[in-house]
């Protein structure tokens, strides 16, 4: 029993700084100053966060990635809820044929996805092609299948249904059970779902390169051209943004469990451990990029 | 004067008939059971009346009012489910306040506190249903109904999810607290032992239609058909051609002969049975004793088919397995089918 205890507190301590360490290597080139034959850094400096702090274009490019990411994730969750929710609920049958849909953008590689919509938005009735709100629709597709999921699982784990059925027979209508009933009870879900979105568009490169690159320059392409440039600096824009999504999503965290007690508490270990999966994904992504 | 009529509905799912023309009324506080194997549509039928799903055929009316095309929110009904459905955002004072806060009455408070007292939940206003046992869950779902004063109370299997124990305590409280609101009820259970204890009156359905209706005793005393007398009593039921045979004698016309098991008696082969009266005899040997509680039950084998006979377990003479016996019939309780 006790050795097996151990065994655990290994392998996750273990697994800890596997996912910390890269993490602390880009925090400290972000503030090295001379590095090149010995362990740690001879001398620190925050100039890389002076010089980060004093480009304008850094903050236009931060502000569009978050207009870009908001609107996304905004319009998914307004549009994908009451269909999920209707379809669930209501038209059972057609279930398989929402989720075929949700699943298919994992079947489009990004580079074929972009040239399509290049092509197909470049000219007729909707010429969208080079302007953000392609990159909107091209990453709306993009999280599909996160935010499916997401919702259809907090749905069918809340037996949703069958509550919409006894609120009603108390006299409630579809749209205020819905609203008493079943969202309280999803938002947890629709959270988890929101943030890992959230935190996929943050590192998402390819698609943004070739839909619109430098007419609408957003972090990560404005990151890949400081690259060329240098490395320290890129590791400060890396760490800067690492910060906000946690004070972002940390927030958002506090904000909803502030008020509840009870049930939905459980939720809260549940949502954090997979923030620790999301550090793992942006780690390997970071890395491919260096 | 019927209180809730239903009459000739008909409902089918895909190419499947769930409920076959059925019709049949309840007096104002009666306490109704449906009972029928799995699959025979008694759900479908509670959830017919509830309005949660629409019939094909047919008209449900309630206290005079046709509410075949209400909305379950109009139609005065209150439901518990077999798996409680209880809200699990909300602790049990809010699951049982909330079909009042949406019909924005008076007095909710006073209200909610009374049901709590009734279903003896004083103390639990502030757990959640997850915190609950399963016989705590049931409560606030039957108060939650309740609160509600609906004209009908529709419970569908309310207790089969609970243990024996618990599930006899809840039976007897069920019965109590719809006697005190004097609620007209209908209850949904495959369990028959169940459904003699609680109800005024059953209704037998077998593959969408309502084979038998009566109290409890008219259904157990004189099933209608095989299937009845086979679901509910454990009958002993064999043609009429083997009955002749087996008693050498044809007296008796019809189709099958139906017999309880209890009003059966067994005496041993050399033993002179007097009154050829009132009984017949049939002669076999035993096959099987079993032992139910205080229920001892004896496979007798007979040249032609196989009677159980149904004794109290008390002390006294007890037949072994493999003893030669006669079965000795009353004529006055064999049922013709
Ligand atoms: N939504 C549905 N779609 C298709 N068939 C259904 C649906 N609901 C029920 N059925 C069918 O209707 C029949 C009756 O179902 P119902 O739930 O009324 O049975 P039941 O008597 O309540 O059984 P149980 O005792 O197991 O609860 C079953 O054969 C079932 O397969
Ligand atoms: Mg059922």
């Amino acid at each position: 029993m006790k050795s097996s205890m151990t065994f655990h507190k290994v392998i996750i301590g273990l697994l800890v700084i596997y996912l910390i360490i890269p993490l602390i290597g880009t925090l400290l080139f972000s503030i090295a100053g001379k590095w090149d034959h010995t362990i740690l850094p001879e001398n620190y400096t925050m100039k890389w966060y002076m010089e980060l702090f004093q480009d304008e274009r850094f903050y236009d490019a931060f502000k569009r990635t978050l207009f870009l990411i908001m609107m996304t994730v905004g319009l998914s969750v307004v549009i994908m809820l009451p269909t999920i929710f209707i379809i669930s609920v209501y038209f059972s049958k057609w279930e398989r044929l929402l989720q075929a849909t949700a699943m298919l953008p994992y079947g489009i590689p990004p580079i074929v996805g972009a040239v399509g919509l290049i092509k197909l938005y470049s000219d007729g009735p909707i010429q969208i092609a080079g302007t953000p709100w392609i990159l909107v629709g091209a990453y709306f597709i993009t999280i599909l299948p996160f935010m499916y999921q997401g919702i259809r699982n907090s749905l069918r784990t809340l037996n949703a249904v069958q509550l919409v059925d006894a609120a009603e027979l108390l006299g409630a209508t579809k749209f205020q059970a819905f609203r008493t009933v079943v969202f309280p009870n999803i938002i947890s879900g629709i959270l988890v779902s929101t943030l890992l979105s959230v935190a996929l568009l943050f590192s998402e490169f390819a698609m943004a390169n070739l839909l619109v690159g430098g007419r609408f320059e957003t972090l990560q392409i404005y990151m890949a051209d400081k690259l060329n440039s240098s490395g320290h600096l890129t590791s400060a824009i890396v760490i800067t943004y690492y910060s906000m999504i946690l004070l972002l999503t940390g927030t958002v965290l506090k904000l909803t469990f502030k008020k509840d007690k009870g049930p939905i508490m459980s939720n809260k270990k549940r949502i954090l451990s997979i923030f620790k999966k999301q550090y793992r994904q942006k780690n390997t992504a970071l890395e491919g990029e260096n | 004067m019927s209180y809730v009529t239903i009459d000739q509905v008909t409902k089918g799912y895909d190419n499947q008939v769930v409920l076959n023309n059925i019709s049949l009324t309840l007096k104002k506080g009666e306490f109704a059971t449906l009972l029928g194997q799995s699959g025979c549509g008694k759900s479908t039928l509670l959830r017919s009346i509830a309005g949660l799903e629409d019939v094909d055929v047919g008209s449900i009316l309630i206290d005079g009012i046709d509410i075949t095309n209400l909305s379950p929110r109009q139609r005065e009904v209150g439901m518990v489910f077999q798996s409680y459905a209880l809200f699990p955002n909300m602790n049990v004072y809010d699951n049982i306040a909330y079909g009042l806060k949406m019909k924005k009455v008076k007095d909710i408070n006073a209200r909610v506190k009374k049901m709590i007292e009734m279903v003896d939940l004083i103390g639990k206003e502030a757990s959640y249903p997850h915190q609950l046992s399963g016989g705590q869950q049931q409560r606030v779902a039957l108060a939650r109904a309740l609160v509600m004063e609906p004209k009908v109370l529709l419970l569908d299997e309310p207790l089969s999810a609970l243990d024996a124990k618990i599930r006899k305590n809840l039976q007897k409280e069920l019965k109590r607290i719809q006697k005190e609101l004097d609620i007209t009820t209908i209850f949904v259970t495959h369990d028959q032992e169940e459904a003699m204890t609680m109800s005024d009156r059953i209704f037998v359905m077998n593959k969408g239609i309502v084979v038998q209706s009566g109290s409890p005793s008219e259904i157990y005393t004189t099933p209608v058909n095989t299937f009845v007398a086979k679901f509910i009593g454990n009958y002993n039921v064999c043609s009429i051609e083997v009955f002749h045979k087996l008693v050498r004698n044809s007296e008796l016309k019809g189709k099958e002969v139906a017999i309880r098991p209890e009003v059966l008696q067994l005496v041993s082969t050399d033993e002179d049975t007097s009154d050829l009266q009132d009984n017949w005899r049939i002669e076999g040997f035993i096959k099987d004793v079993s032992m139910t509680g205080n229920v001892l039950r004896y496979e007798v084998e007979t040249v032609e088919s196989a009677f159980h006979v149904d004794y109290l377990h008390h002390r006294g003479k007890m037949f072994e397995q493999g003893a030669h016996v006669q079965i000795i019939v009353p004529k006055n309780e064999c049922i013709i089918l």
